[in-house]
């Protein structure tokens, strides 16, 4: 459990790490529409170690669920930027309440034992 | 134990591309501080694709104004060379150039010894009065150019008696007086040659009267000095 975890923010820092020596910026045109699908992908992750812990993990579900919660994100970025209206605050506020969720759950997997 | 393995890994990946994702997003938020926003970004594009736009119109107006300024400057040439032929034109009237033309010569000498007798005649002075008429005859006959003794009659040349020298353009002129004038040489000749015309006249008092046609004479241009000093042009 602790393993899944620590892998978890292993991986997260692994990731950072390599994003700061990328030589690639995105254009800042993008910048809205990758903080939403971040943040879809951040509560994927959780979600899935969530699941890991609550043993009913399924790979499948889990990578479908990751993608299309990032597509959907920045899609609704994106549609709501056409519209004029502030969409992607829905997957913000979505995804991290959700986020919240996954965590006190997993809080809870890992005090449990 | 094999299935969570599997799942940790799926889940270690994808926390990587979180954090990956995390990170670019980092960067990309921290350096639009550092760069121009995106607005203003749009609003210097804007801005610069008008500029472009004045520049490209500006390029325009110059080669306008230089082909005109070309033109300007051609036909300012030209100007000046009208000019230029209007004032040879009006030297040329003025009596300020050298002409050459067919033409006469009249000859005019005293006899010396007035009161003395030359044959049928006594001697004679050719007075200014003289001059004038002779002067006047060849004008009436159509006369071009005329000049006494080298000196250019002008519209302001006097002929006036001084003693025993006849001044024309305020220089002494003496006799024999040599008159040169362009024209028609016939007609000049004939209408100084009148029965009852000038030659007979001065013949008649005593001078000594020649008058020769010319094919080329020459007559010299007015050299002295040019003086307006009361007469202006008027308004039109």
């Amino acid at each position: 459990m602790w393993l899944g975890l620590w892998l978890t923010v292993i991986g997260i820092t692994a990731g950072v790490l390599i994003g700061l020596n990328m030589p690639v910026v995105l254009p800042h045109a993008y910048a809205k529409y990758l903080s939403v699908a971040a943040l879809a992908a951040l509560d994927s992750v959780f979600g899935g170690l969530r699941a890991a812990m609550e043993e009913h993990f399924d790979n499948t579900i889990f990578i479908t669920g990751f993608f299309s919660n990032a597509l959907l994100a920045a899609g609704l970025a994106f549609i709501g930027e056409r519209l004029g209206i502030d969409l992607y605050l829905a997957a913000v506020v979505a995804f991290g309440v959700r986020l919240f969720q996954n965590l006190a759950i997993i809080r809870r997997h890992l005090l449990k034992k | 134990m094999a299935l969570n393995r599997i799942t940790y890994f799926y889940i270690t990946i994808f926390a990587v591309v979180v954090g990956l994702m995390l990170a670019l997003q980092f960067r990309t938020a921290s350096s639009r501080d550092l760069s121009v926003p995106l607005d203003r970004a749009q609003e210097l594009t804007i801005e610069k694709k008008q500029l472009e736009k004045d520049v490209n119109q500006l390029q325009e107006e110059a080669t306008d104004l230089e082909s005109k300024l070309e033109e300007a400057v051609k036909s300012h040439a030209g100007a000046a060379g009208a000019l230029e032929s209007e004032l040879y034109k009006i030297k040329l009237y003025a009596g300020l150039l050298p002409v050459v033309g067919p033409g006469v010569e009249v000859g005019l000498d005293s006899t010396p010894g007035a009161g003395m007798r030359y044959g049928d005649h006594e001697g004679y002075i050719i007075k200014d009065e003289d001059l004038l008429k002779v002067l006047n005859d060849l004008r009436g006959a159509g006369s071009e150019a005329i000049a006494v003794n080298g000196q250019r009659i002008l519209a302001t040349s006097e002929v006036r008696l001084a003693g025993n020298h006849i001044n024309v353009n305020l220089t002494r002129l003496s006799s024999p007086y040599k008159i040169i004038a362009i024209g028609n040489p016939g007609t000049l000749k004939s209408s100084l040659e009148l029965k009852g015309g000038l030659v007979e006249y001065l013949s008649e008092q005593g001078a000594l009267v020649s008058v020769e046609t010319k094919e080329q004479i020459r007559v010299p241009a007015y050299d002295g000095p040019l003086r307006l000093e009361y007469a202006r042009p008027a308004q039109k």
